[in-house]
């Protein structure tokens, strides 16, 4: 959920990459990493296993700087793709502003990208939210396997709800950036649409790209010349599986499948797509990968320097509050214990000086 | 004994929490007096999605968003576990470094208090005055969440993020 700090004039939108196992998450927000700015990424966290694989998640804080006023960043996440981690992929969703699904194009991975978008809607109902309603963005990654599906069959079978699509190669960085792009687009319009102020009107349907800001103009269903042949056609389940399809207009995104990204020049490729370019370190880590520089440090909290409150100072401004919050008697009586605490002390010398006495005149008068 | 979250609690967590300087001044002011009574070094306020609220006391060492990230994910964690065993949730956590512990008290139902403390203090007195200071601040979202107000961005906003990142990339 975006949080929204005027104290701090600070905007945090929480984005979530989904997919199926090594369909190129982590990869993307490896790229995004890379290429950032120094002074615009934080450090890249990474929970994984010790076979390198995301166990709870990725995270990177990409700071888009002073924008109208406010500080603006976006929380990247990834989640752990395997099936078994659903636990822990339920977990990073908690408050998501927007998804990335990233999908595998391979043939062979049709049915993992079908589960795991299946499992994403599950994941999201439970906490109250939908992909019908939640800006997201599809990525078909891999473009370069030689058994890629094509882009119309990937999207018939994935993006009922005509979201903004992408065709990438993350390892080489390909399509990373268009589809981040997208989602952030779709995301800063939901931000404006609920906080009431009039923002950059959505586009025309189709076939203008739904998120067209600043997206690419080549339709969904060009590919670069050089990319690899398109796979004959794959008999597939669809999604949704029940054969629910969504209201026509009534998912965040209107207008039909989105633009392909601008820039996808066919480069030989790494084949298999898989290898992907820095590695974590082995080992469950929970900090910032090797190597990698230090983020830039925010301050979100009133300036840099250190606020410890002088000690030993009385507090009569926050006990006043307390003595008008005449609803809750317990809280407004614990105070009172922490004055009366500091007191035991002096309460425990006093009643043994008071015995010692009492004991020597007893013994005096014996 | 588990605790079925209560529909303010329940309020809270589904809608979003717009703060201004009044409402961070007055969640400051409690965790300033929280950090005068426990001794500890530091204290952040996170929403449970993982950002950060307000960080009072000295500043940590490393990425204060990135702490917060790992914070709501440590806590996410171990409500999921608290779940399998039966529990509501398990409302506080303790990690013990050999220099530096970090207390974490879950507030409501969507705001958690991480407590940095040193050999300065101890677990007892940082459990004692975080649990009493939950309580105020619970009261303090709570405030900010019944005056229900709209973020007012200006309308130039969304143009102006696809142009930074335009330009980062």
């Amino acid at each position: 959920m975006v949080q929204i700090n005027f104290a701090q004039k600070t905007v945090n939108v929480k984005i979530v990459y989904y997919g199926p196992g090594m369909s190129g998450k982590t990869t993307n927000l490896e790229v995004i990493h890379q290429r950032a700015p120094q002074g615009n990424r934080g450090d890249l966290t990474s929970i994984s296993t010790d076979g390198d694989r995301t166990l709870f998640f990725d995270y990177m804080p990409l700071d888009l700087g002073t924008v109208a006023g406010m500080r603006t960043a976006f929380q990247l996440y990834t989640v752990p793709g395997q099936v078994y981690y659903n636990s822990t992929r339920k977990l990073v969703l908690q408050g998501v502003d927007g998804i990335i699904f990233v999908a595998d194009s391979s043939a062979s991975m049709m049915n993992q990208n079908l589960e795991s978008l299946r499992n994403l809607e599950e994941n999201l109902n439970e906490y109250g939210k939908s992909l019908s309603t939640l800006p997201h963005v599809i990525q078909f990654n891999k473009r370069d396997l030689p058994d890629a599906m094509s882009v119309e069959e990937l999207a018939r079978a994935m993006n009922p709800h005509k979201a903004p699509q992408f065709e990438a190669i993350a390892n080489t960085g390909q399509g990373v950036f268009p589809t981040l792009k997208a989602l952030a687009a779709g995301v800063l319009r939901n931000i404006m649409n609920e906080s009431g102020s009039k923002g950059t009107p959505a586009p025309a349907p189709t076939p203008a790209p739904a998120v067209s800001g600043h997206a690419p103009a080549r339709p969904a269903q060009q590919r670069p010349a050089g990319f690899p042949q398109q796979a004959p056609a794959h008999p597939m389940p669809a999604y949704p599986p029940q054969g629910v399809a969504p209201a026509a207009g009534a998912g965040f995104f209107q207008g039909g499948p989105g633009p392909m990204p601008q820039g996808m020049h066919p480069q030989g490729g790494q084949p298999g797509g898989l290898q992907l370019a820095p590695k974590m370190q082995p080992g469950l880590q929970l900090a910032p990968s090797g190597g990698r520089p230090q983020a830039r440090p925010i301050s979100m909290g009133e300036g840099s320097a250190p606020a410890r409150p002088a000690p030993a100072r009385p507090r009569p401004a926050p006990k006043q509050q307390q003595q008008q919050r005449a609803p809750a008697p317990a809280k407004a009586a614990a105070p009172e214990k922490s004055s009366r605490g500091r007191l035991t002390p002096i309460f425990i010398v006093v009643g043994a000086g008071a015995g010692a006495l009492l004991a020597w005149v007893l013994m005096s008068v014996l | 004994m588990t605790r079925e979250p209560s529909s303010r609690d329940e309020n809270l967590r589904k809608s979003r929490l717009v703060f201004y300087e009044n409402d961070v001044a007055r969640l400051n002011s409690e965790i300033d007096t929280f950090l005068e009574l426990s001794k500890a070094r530091c204290a952040l306020l996170v929403d449970r999605d993982g950002h950060l609220v307000t960080r009072r006391g000295e500043p940590v060492r490393t990425s204060e968003d990135t702490i917060s990230a790992l914070i709501a994910g440590s806590f996410a964690a171990t409500r999921e576990m608290a779940r399998l065993l039966g529990e509501n949730e398990f409302a506080i956590l303790f990690h013990q470094g050999s220099r530096d512990s970090i207390q974490l008290q879950l507030i409501g139902e969507r705001t958690l208090l991480a407590t940095l403390f040193d050999g300065r203090t101890n677990l007892g007195m940082v459990r004692f005055y975080a649990q009493e200071t939950a309580g105020r601040i619970s009261e303090v979202l709570d405030d900010i969440h019944k005056q229900n107000r709209s973020a007012d961005l200006k309308p130039d906003f969304q143009s102006s993020a696809e142009d930074a990142l335009d330009k980062l990339f």
